[in-house]
């Protein structure tokens, strides 16, 4: 039995690298719901802008995954060994930042989902939080990732119900290659949103500490580059068909999204009066799944930037700062999705903003290392790859301070786009 | 002994970036780094990297003064009386600051926060050394700027007898000192440093183990982190290690790897050895045959306890246990056992086939690792013989490897974790 279960976990471990786990771990409850008001608000438009931010996705993944396997080490503990303490500090108190942001937006999904069953969130969340934090803590979180992780998958159902829908493909697929650009902060907090949910700081930490996690060497790296590329097609899949299928189905009909849980409307042509009880499955099991990952992954970066003792393995008292990181993240996550009067839709896409605002300053970091001789040897980004990630980089720095002009002053802001006539 | 005088102590992270002035008041420039050598007992600093795009350094023996405020050189400053950059020596910050090492009185991993320097007089000469490095929460505050939050907090230090650098010192002196220090930690403790280390610490640092200290560390890790280590590993070291290892835990290894480099491995090793594990890969896992150790006592059934006793002498240091002799014929079938205790007791003049007992309990190589812990069990035996269909015996499987099975080291579950990660890129 034990021999089938390791010959199975292995052809399947084998197939799934950190590249799938991550886009996996990537489509989360936010991402679903920025994807569904993209689509719900903006039909097609932000296709485009779906698509460059997944090449971008694929870029930023394989810069992280190659730095993983060229190095064996963590992004933390590399930002550290270069830049000191200092930057190392202000790294881990931007990546913290964003990670309770999502943490409290999966939270929030987790709340929604059960408020789709009429269960209040006072009841859900708690008790969802004290499930997360307990089964780390003792060590059967594996056992339980499965389940959500089956959840999860009822988010295919978005291909389904974009196919049946039939949408006008000639004109989806003409978006997916024009450049549609409105000028309202709204629809700038959306395009960055959807970019700060496709690319996350934690997303990058993540893959990178999985490839090392993996015994993954430079020389195996070649699989890992497809295994981060399909990973990355993966996202853009889902994200693709949760856009067209909202587009189709609640845009074409004028019907706006109050909250996530009209995103359900979208998987109606499948399921139709099951829609909502699939919507709410599949959310549940991203949000857990996310809501495992992100405080783990969180606690493992701090501890390694700082030298602090860490690992599941451990007890909580011969790794004090790394349990006690780990309960912080879920405590205030779970905080936040419970203030009270709070819009849980509202928190989730604030979430995705915020980490797209600060995916910047870990990018710099990133590339900056990938580039580096001394750590990379020849395995250093090659010139033209650089520009790319810099352009890229700056474009992101560009629409933040962009979002940040308009949210203070819209007014400034539209004079600025006639100027450069857009 | 001559009598050494401390001056003073500094630590390195507030020098860094003190101006430097000449005799004359002329701003020469700022600590941006120091250049250390090892002399004796403690590295010294030789030199101070002073600007930012040179490799001049200016010698320490230059310098009239020091605090944290300034730093004053005896002379004026020309650049003639710099020195270039030594290829023994190292400049801290690359060496330490902010590195990882292995804290030899815990025996683990830790990361340099700081390091304190010492100003001391021995025999009229000044000299600048290190002293120790700060692993401590404190010492990371000051990097900060904010010590005066956690000032009646204790430094956490290590004195730098204690540290080894993972990546290693240019010189031999330095080299074997190291080796040394590591040859007294405990297998187990190598084997969780090991286990932290990313690929390339870990390289270096096997390579300066001698092959019987590899395998016990090897021997101490759980298989996941075994068949990583041995596939990173340079194929000839890999083979050498495998072929010191008890042979059931080289098969359980090499059955992990895809066929490919198994083979590749095991034609390495030497013909006896791979034949050994050869066979041993071919049980399927889990199973009485994958588990058992081909290392274990017989003796034919003619001998007499005296023979024995003289024969294990020679035999013992090989053998995963001692306690049961087994009995054979020329045939190797498995005739009967014998402990060590009824052995010892005996008559020196009797055979075994006299003393040997011959109502003893086998498993088949293809029973489950259940059935064979419920007979381990049953029978309280430290070990029980594995016979093929002949009655010849082919192995040992013993209590130790049946625990192993059994019971998962905490966390091992984790492995098994699609998503969480077990270990994180080290610390």
């Amino acid at each position: 039995m034990m021999k089938n279960m390791r010959t199975r976990l292995g052809l399947f471990l084998a197939v799934m690298g950190p590249g799938v786990v991550t886009a996996f771990a990537d489509n989360d409850a936010g991402g679903i719901a920025t994807y569904a008001a993209a689509g719900a608000t903006y039909g097609y438009d932000l296709l485009f802008t779906l698509l460059i931010s997944t090449v971008c996705l694929a870029i930023a993944q394989e810069i992280s995954a190659r730095t993983g396997a060229v190095t064996g080490r963590g992004l933390s503990d590399l930002i550290r060994e270069s830049f000191g303490v200092k930057w190392t500090f202000f790294a881990m108190i931007v990546l913290l930042i964003a990670n309770i942001g999502t943490t409290a937006s999966e939270f929030s999904g987790i709340a929604t989902s059960f408020e789709m069953f009429g269960v209040n969130k006072i009841i859900a969340v708690p008790i969802m939080a004290f499930v997360v934090w307990w089964s780390v803590l003792k060590g059967n979180y594996s056992r339980i990732e499965k389940v959500f992780f089956v959840l999860c998958a009822t988010f295919l159902s978005y291909i389904i119900s974009g196919l049946i829908t039939n949408p006008p493909w000639e004109e989806v697929i003409l978006a997916s290659v024009t450049p549609t650009f409105h000028s309202d902060a709204d629809f700038l907090m959306m395009a960055i949103g959807l970019i700060g949910t496709t690319i996350t700081p934690w997303g990058q930490f993540y893959v990178q500490a999985a490839v090392v996690d993996k015994g993954i060497t430079a020389k195996d790296y070649k699989y890992t580059f497809w295994d981060v590329m399909l990973g990355a097609f993966f996202t853009w899949l889902i994200a693709f068909f949760v856009v067209v299928a909202t587009a189709a189905t609640l845009n074409a009909n004028n019907i706006q999204i109050e909250t996530v849980k009209d995103a359900a409307i979208a998987l109606a042509p499948l399921a139709g009066n099951y829609a909502s009880m699939l919507f709410s499955f599949g959310l549940l099991g991203a949000s857990m799944l996310a809501a495992f990952i992100l405080p783990l992954s969180s606690a493992y970066a701090i501890c390694e930037a700082f030298g602090f003792e860490s690992g599941v393995s451990k007890k909580p008292k011969e790794a004090p700062v790394f349990f006690g990181v780990y309960t912080v993240i879920i405590l205030l996550g779970a905080a936040i999705a419970l203030w009270p009067g709070i819009s849980l839709t509202a928190v989730m896409l604030a979430s995705q903003v915020v980490n797209g605002v600060l995916l910047p300053p870990i990018l710099i970091f990133m590339v900056l290392i990938a580039s580096n001789e001394s750590i990379m040897g020849k395995y250093k980004n090659s010139k033209w790859y650089n520009v790319v990630a810099w352009a890229f980089t700056i474009i992101l720095i560009f629409l933040t301070l962009m979002l940040l002009i308009s949210t203070i002053a819209p007014a400034l802001m539209s004079s600025f786009i006639n100027l450069i006539g857009l | 002994m001559n009598q050494v005088k401390v001056l003073s102590e500094f630590y390195f992270s507030r020098l860094l970036g003190t101006p430097i002035y000449d005799k004359s008041g002329r701003n020469i420039g700022k600590i941006r780094d120091m250049a250390v050598r090892w002399e004796g007992a403690y590295p010294r600093i030789v030199g101070i990297k002073y600007a930012k795009k040179t490799h001049q350094l200016i010698l320490i023996d230059q310098i009239e003064y020091c605090s944290y405020k300034e730093v004053r050189l005896k002379e004026n400053f020309v650049i003639e009386k710099t020195v270039t950059l030594h290829e023994n020596d190292i400049y801290i910050s690359k060496w330490l600051l902010d590195k990882q090492i292995i804290d030899l009185k815990g025996s683990k991993l830790v990361r340099v926060n700081d390091i304190t320097l010492s100003w001391v007089v021995q025999e009229n000469i000044e000299r600048m050394i290190l002293v120790a490095v700060d692993i401590g929460i404190r010492g990371l505050f000051r990097r900060l700027g904010l010590e005066f939050l956690v000032n009646n907090w204790q430094n956490n230090l290590l004195g730098l007898q204690y540290i080894k650098p993972l990546e290693s010192w240019n010189s031999y002196l330095q080299l074997n000192r190291e080796r040394q220090q590591v040859s007294e930690l405990h297998p187990a403790d190598i084997a969780d440093l090991l286990e932290e280390m990313d690929y390339k610490s870990r390289a270096g640092f096997i390579e300066n183990l001698n092959d019987q200290q590899a395998v016990e560390a090897l021997v101490e890790m759980d298989l996941d982190s075994q068949v990583e280590i041995i596939e990173q590993m340079d194929e000839q070291r890999a083979s050498d290690l495998l072929e010191e290892m008890p042979p059931d835990e080289a098969a359980d290894i090499l059955v992990e790897m895809t066929t490919e480099k198994s083979e590749e491995l095991l034609n390495l090793m030497e013909v006896d050895d791979a034949e050994e594990v050869r066979e041993l890969m071919q049980y399927e896992e889990g199973t009485a045959g994958a588990l058992m150790t081909t290392e274990f006592i017989a003796f034919s059934e003619d001998l007499t306890p005296e023979e024995v006793i003289n024969q294990l002498r020679e035999l013992a240091p090989e053998a995963e246990i001692i306690y049961y002799l087994y009995v054979i014929d020329e045939a190797e079938h498995l005739l009967g056992v014998l402990s060590l205790r009824e052995l010892i007791v005996a008559s020196p003049k009797a055979t075994l086939r006299q003393l040997m007992n011959t109502k003893l309990r086998k498993v088949h190589p293809e029973e489950e690792h259940k059935r064979v812990a419920e007979v381990i069990n049953k029978y309280g035996l430290l070990a029980v013989p594995v016979v093929d269909e002949q009655g010849i015996i082919l192995g040992i499987v013993t209590v130790d490897d049946i625990i192993d099975i059994l019971i998962p080291e905490r966390g091992k579950l984790d492995t098994y974790s699609w998503f969480a990660i077990s270990k994180w890129g080290g610390r």
